[in-house]
């Protein structure tokens, strides 16, 4: 699986970048030329999927953090930190790159545009997670205050990234996927851009599963030095 | 610098590229460091 992501990842990345861009595209490896947009529309293939990533980790947190409260299973906290913190990661990412793009489209690296704004309160929504974290000893009341938490933040998530985005006048790319959910791509691009989506999310749960696995042992080295302590 | 990226979009998009890459590898340096001192723990 690891050896497969690796290739799949290369493949993308390359051709993400290689394939031309031309405005009437003739053949099957040839992208349309995005309106106003040009070159710079080649960061879909990256861009989006940090913030699809970033989507996908908080609905996961929010998910354990549910399983956490009903059935009080340490494992599902430690899931739903672990899924925050990868979501905190790839919302950082896709700010970052962002940034970078509104700078060379809009002439300024930041511009409180609804967009920006949106995904800066959500950054500020998920530091104050890790805040709560770190701010509360007892490991039980941590866990369910932080499970709360986690939902609660998730549940405000789709209206910073998907209404007010659309609800107030945003400079946002819309053309490529628009409001109305139409994507205009060809169907290259539309296949890269899938591809990248799928390696993204398998570089996540990769990512994922190493960290919950490296916590579970930092977890039982705790418990079993407490108890030769005790001993 | 900021010019040349302004007349070469193309390199926009690999700087983007650059800071997912390093954004990733930070991440993995930080669980690697993690693994290191789980190994150094006496058993």
């Amino acid at each position: 699986m690891r050896l497969t992501l690796g290739i799949w990842m290369t493949a993308v990345v390359v051709l993400a970048i290689l394939l031309p861009m031309v405005p009437q595209p003739q053949h099957w490896y040839e992208f349309p030329v995005v309106g106003g947009l040009g070159e710079k529309a080649r960061i879909i293939f990256f861009h989006v999927p940090t913030a699809w990533l970033s989507f996908l980790a908080f609905v996961a947190s929010m998910v354990y953090g549910i399983k956490y409260l009903r059935k009080r299973n340490p494992d599902d906290d430690l899931k739903s930190s672990t899924a925050a913190g990868l979501g905190f990661l790839f919302c950082f990412l896709a700010t970052v790159t962002g940034s970078i793009w509104a700078k060379f489209s809009w002439g300024s690296f930041w511009n409180w545009d609804p967009r920006e704004t949106s995904i800066f309160v959500l950054l500020l929504i998920y530091g104050a997670y890790f805040a709560l974290r770190s701010a509360v000893e007892v490991e039980e009341k941590r866990a369910s205050l932080s499970a709360v938490y986690s939902i609660i933040a998730a549940v405000t998530m789709p209206f910073f990234m998907f209404v007010m985005p659309r609800v107030l006048a945003s400079l946002h790319p819309d053309p490529i996927i628009n409001t109305q959910g139409k994507v205009y791509m060809n169907a290259t691009m539309l296949v890269v851009f899938l591809s990248s989506l799928a390696g993204f999310t398998g570089l996540y749960y990769w990512i994922f599963t190493i960290q919950v696995r490296i916590r579970r042992m930092e977890s039982l080295s705790i418990h079993h030095e407490g108890e030769l302590k005790r001993a | 610098m900021l010019d040349f990226l302004g007349q070469q979009p193309l390199y926009v998009v690999l700087l983007v590229v650059l800071i997912i890459w390093l954004g990733l590898y930070f991440y993995l340096f930080r669980l690697d460091s993690r693994v290191k001192k789980l190994e150094g723990r006496k058993p």
